[in-house]
């Protein structure tokens, strides 16, 4: 009996150590956000749930850092470089949101996600935003749960193939009837070239590969009269892999598909779309300005739109949850549209002059609605 | 029959070794094995000019002016490690030295290493030379490199031609002295030639990607001081193995191995920031509680005359366990309580005298403290900071997961194959069904489900990061494999062993523990070996789902870099030498490892 007795004192002093470990735990977990305690119900410090009256904003800005959604595997958009960083035109975009949210637009951590992965990560939260060259359609806007921010690059689908073959710049889908048609598997690309096709009577054979290297390789060893994907990857590709003996050339000026690639974020978010969309509406204010990393600090005390945006008179960054010198931060340390875009696509011969990408003034798309 | 010699009444019986083939002349065997009749002679040639255009085409790939090899050499930190900051980077060399310490160590205590003959070593090297010679004659060098390859293929051929014919019949060498030789040479010349260098780029102007002075620059100073430390471990083993007994030198040098890769992988590579104040209020505490209370219960239960009110005792340790889920508590907690429950449920098979039960107890405190050390460190944000998602990848991210895969699913792989041959119906039939179901469904199924449905599955404030979810399933489904094959070993487990077991009083667990899984793991072992290499190789199906291991990052993150665009082949290649290196030691070492156990002899 005294056995016994012993035995349950035993327990009930395991239960009270169970039990006041258990009570600061949660004292652990509603006063310290910023390190994860030692609990499986850890603050949330990396779960980043869509509250229903709380903003990403202020999840980002107590996280310190802003996570993103990149390829890390997209010649010039976002390349994952030797020494790990990544680079690259949407790699730049995510810098830009880090400095207009954090004034540091090296508060960024990259999440390099698949094409297949990349909604599930917005809609867990793992990412707060997608720079991830994805397509705005209707489909992933409705259904989907995607809300799309403005266009950053307009891209669409084209043709390359050889001068040899009889094929130029003026050259159209029609010219196609008994290609043979090298391209991805399982993209779009595969079905925008089998419709356009079809509209335009040519009768074309496709092959579809399952990485670009495979659609390149063949191309050039003459498996295929024709490949096409993206306009500016096929750019590159011409850029950096055109043998001495061949001459590639991109038709038609005007691409089979519309690919505007931009955002992306979860729906139903204003203050957070806000956030972004207008770091990118700055960069491209700014450029038509012609206001860039070297001589954003002359024009701080600018009067009208450039005084505001720079945090000046009337600004208007303060109310959208942001320090007013936000998108000083994001022009000083990332860049303005042409400086993000000549930086990272002129290597791949991508030039904005006559293309869609070009500012309105000078005939492209690139467009803005005023800061006021 | 004639060998064998039977002495009748004592039963001894005395097997005279099989006499030796005699050894041909080099020209006899040649023409008894390859040229003996005419469809032989047709097969060598044919074999020969195969083999010749084969090695012909391979050399002309890899040494053909369109290959980037400069994308390789660039991008091995990426291959290997994928961001591993370089101001850092004195922790990987920590963790290499820590495992060439543990090598050298192992090596002395366990005496490890053969002799070979130097005859033997002279015609390797003579055969090595002559094969090289070969391959620059069908390599498509310019005349110059054709001179030094054929000049160094001839030397290495004429030095082992010489020790062939100068040695003595019965000279020999350590195995081990020959392989510490072959890294010296290895390491001189990274001093020599500058490749593995960062900067050494083949197309463009020299970069250097690492600054000067720092690790990260060269690795030609950190290996020469991990061999020295290897030997030096080596030599500090042999000493020790003098003045300590055997059984306590292995059993810590295990304990050791077994630690060292979480260990590594937490504390140094992961670098956690810990929070002192935190761990001495609320950590050391619950252990010190748990180590204390822990050991008295076990102390207590281990008497022989415990009886039935200690397996009540371990029995409502464990409901308390499973019940601590329902209420909110600190991790640890739970995982010490089920932990302790084990511990009970053992105990009486480890029942005995004073000692037999102190040992035990300290077992649980030793058990526990490790536990709480790197739960604890696991769960400490870590201060190395990268881009994406988890601290390392590459090579390292691939080795990782195999690693931790295959530790994991062996205790469970053989828990799951006992419970399928168990007597006890529930058991036998859940773990059947868990096995049949899981060898249902796919691997690349697994995976998918684990990296992206697994998280949403978990209760809201529950995190886990996609590797840890990951090695959760592929160490599930690792398991079920592994459990069919040591089913297999079980079954070879005549039941006269079962009966004789029985015969003097071992209870289940000890018969199992002590008679059943030893035989059975034994002759289980080539199976068990395969599987490992198989869950090696097929952490490559880890590409697939986005992960950054050394296929991913070949096949997708380097052709897709500016400066390389299109590289694929090169890159494809290096990851086919690197897994090959590595299948091979693994299946080499499974060769020992049966040659040790006397596996097909006995």
């Amino acid at each position: 009996m005294s056995k016994l007795f012993k035995l349950l004192s035993l327990f009930l002093a395991v239960g009270v150590v169970a039990a006041a470990c258990s009570s600061d735990s949660s004292d652990d977990a509603g006063t310290t956000t910023a390190a994860p305690a030692e609990t499986t119900e850890a603050p949330a410090t990396t779960a980043v749930e869509l509250d229903a009256d709380g903003s990403l904003l202020d999840t980002v800005i107590a996280r310190g850092k802003v996570h993103c959604g990149v390829s890390g595997s997209a010649v010039a958009f976002s390349e994952t470089q030797a020494d790990g960083s990544v680079t690259g035109f949407d790699a730049d975009y995510c810098r830009a949101v880090a400095a207009a949210v954090l004034g540091d637009a090296n508060a960024v951590e990259f999440v390099a996600l698949t094409a297949s992965e990349r909604f599930t990560a917005v809609q867990t939260g793992d990412v707060d935003l997608l720079m991830r060259n994805t397509t705005w359609t209707q489909s992933r806007d409705s259904d989907l749960g995607m809300d799309f921010g403005p266009t950053t690059y307009y891209d669409g689908q084209q043709l390359m193939a050889r001068v040899s073959d009889g094929f130029d710049a003026s050259s159209t889908v029609a010219d196609l009837d008994g290609a043979i048609v090298c391209t991805n598997a399982g993209t779009t690309t595969e079905k925008n070239i089998a419709e356009a096709a079809e509209l335009a009577g040519a009768d074309i054979e496709l092959l579809a590969f399952e990485t670009s290297d495979e659609v390149y390789e063949t191309f050039i060893a003459g498996g295929c009269d024709i490949t096409t994907t993206d306009g500016s990857a096929l750019v590159g590709r011409k850029v950096k892999q055109q043998p001495a003996d061949q001459e590639w050339v991109i038709f038609p000026a005007t691409p089979i598909s519309k690919e505007p690639l931009g955002p992306t974020y979860g729906q139903n978010d204003s203050v957070w779309a806000d956030v972004i969309n207008w770091t990118v509406y700055a960069t491209i204010i700014m450029d038509e300005y012609g206001i860039g990393s070297s001589n954003v600090d002359d024009h701080v005390n600018d009067p009208g739109e450039v005084g505001r945006l720079l945090g000046g008179e009337g600004e208007l960054q303060t109310v959208m949850g942001l320090s007013a010198d936000a998108f000083y931060q994001v022009i000083k340390q990332v860049g303005n549209y042409s400086e993000i875009y000549n930086s990272n696509l002129n290597p791949v011969g991508l030039v904005r002059e006559g293309s869609a990408n070009a500012g309105w003034l000078d005939g492209g798309l690139i467009y803005a609605p005023p800061a006021r | 029959m004639s060998d064998f010699n039977v002495t009748g009444a004592e039963g001894t019986v005395s097997i005279k070794p099989p006499p030796e083939t005699p050894k041909l002349p080099p020209r006899l065997w040649i023409k008894e094995n390859l040229f003996s009749s005419p469809f032989n002679i047709f097969l060598t040639v044919a074999s020969t000019g195969i083999l010749l255009i084969l090695g012909r085409g391979l050399l002309s790939f890899i040494f053909s002016h369109e290959r980037q090899w400069g994308s390789t050499a660039t991008n091995l930190r990426l291959l290997m490690t994928q961001a591993y900051p370089e101001e850092q980077y004195m922790r990987v060399w920590v963790c290499v030295g820590v495992i060439f310490t543990l090598t050298g160590l192992s090596m002395a205590v366990w005496n490890a290493g053969s002799r070979v003959a130097l005859r033997r070593l002279g015609s390797f090297l003579l055969s090595t030379g002559v094969v090289i010679d070969i391959l620059t004659l069908l390599a498509p060098f310019s005349s110059s490199a054709t001179i030094i390859w054929l000049c160094v293929g001839t030397g290495i051929s004429l030095f082992g031609g010489s020790l062939v014919k100068f040695s003595d019949e019965d000279k020999t060498m350590s195995v081990l002295t020959v392989t510490v030789i072959a890294l010296a040479v290895a390491i001189l010349s990274l001093w020599v030639v500058p490749y593995g260098h960062h900067s050494f780029v083949f197309e463009r102007t020299p970069r250097s990607l690492a600054e000067a002075g720092t690790v990260a620059l060269t690795t030609k100073l950190p290996w020469t001081i991990m061999l020295l430390i290897g030997i030096a471990a080596y030599f500090a083993g042999k000493a020790i193995r003098e003045k300590v007994s055997q059984n306590v030198l292995r059993v810590s040098v295990l304990t050791i191995w077994f630690l060292a890769p979480p260990a590594l992988l937490y504390l140094v590579l992961r670098d956690p920031d810990f929070d002192m104040g935190h761990v001495l209020n609320t950590d050391i505490p619950i252990f010190l509680v748990f180590a204390a209370v822990g050991a008295g219960l076990l102390f207590w239960l281990t008497r022989p005359t415990a009886g039935e009110l200690g397996k009540v005792i371990a029995a409502i340790t464990l409901l308390i366990g499973f019940g601590s889920f329902l209420t909110p508590m600190r991790m640890i907690i739970r995982i010490l309580i089920l932990l302790l429950a084990i511990f009970a449920i053992s105990a009486p098979t480890f029942a005995g005298d004073t000692q037999t039960r102190r040992r035990y107890s300290l077992g649980w405190i030793g058990v526990s403290g490790v536990t709480c050390w790197l739960v604890t460190a696991i769960n400490t944000p870590s201060t190395v900071e990268v881009p994406g998602s988890f601290f390392i990848g590459g090579v390292s991210l691939t080795l990782l997961i195999a690693i931790f895969t295959i530790v994991i699913s062996f205790p469970l792989g053989i828990l799951l194959a006992l419970g399928r041959t168990s007597t006890m119906p529930i058991f036998r039939i859940l773990c059947t069904w868990f096995i049949e179901f899981v060898r249902g469904i796919p691997l690349i199924t697994i995976l998918i489900f684990f990296s992206i449905m697994f998280p949403m599955f978990l209760p809201k404030e529950m995190e886990i990061g996609e590797v840890a979810s990951i090695v959760i399933g592929y160490s599930l489904f690792s398991s079920a494999y592994l459990a069919e094959n040591v089913r297999g070993g079980l079954q070879s487990v005549t039941r006269g062993q079962h009966e004789a077991a029985d015969a003097v009083g071992m209870t289940t667990p000890q018969k199992t523990l002590f008679i059943v899984l030893p035989q059975a793991l034994r002759v289980s072992i080539p199976p068990l070996v395969s599987h490992c290499i198989g869950v090696f190789k097929e952490t490559s199906l880890l590409a697939i789902i986005g992960l950054f291991d050394i296929l991913y990052i070949a096949r997708n993150v380097i052709p897709n870099q500016t400066e390389f665009l299109g590289s694929v082949r090169e890159n494809l290649l290096f990851v086919c030498l690197i897994y090959w290196i590595l299948s091979y030691q693994m299946s080499k070492a499974s060769q020992r490892l049966e040659r040790r156990v006397g596996l097909g002899e006995r």
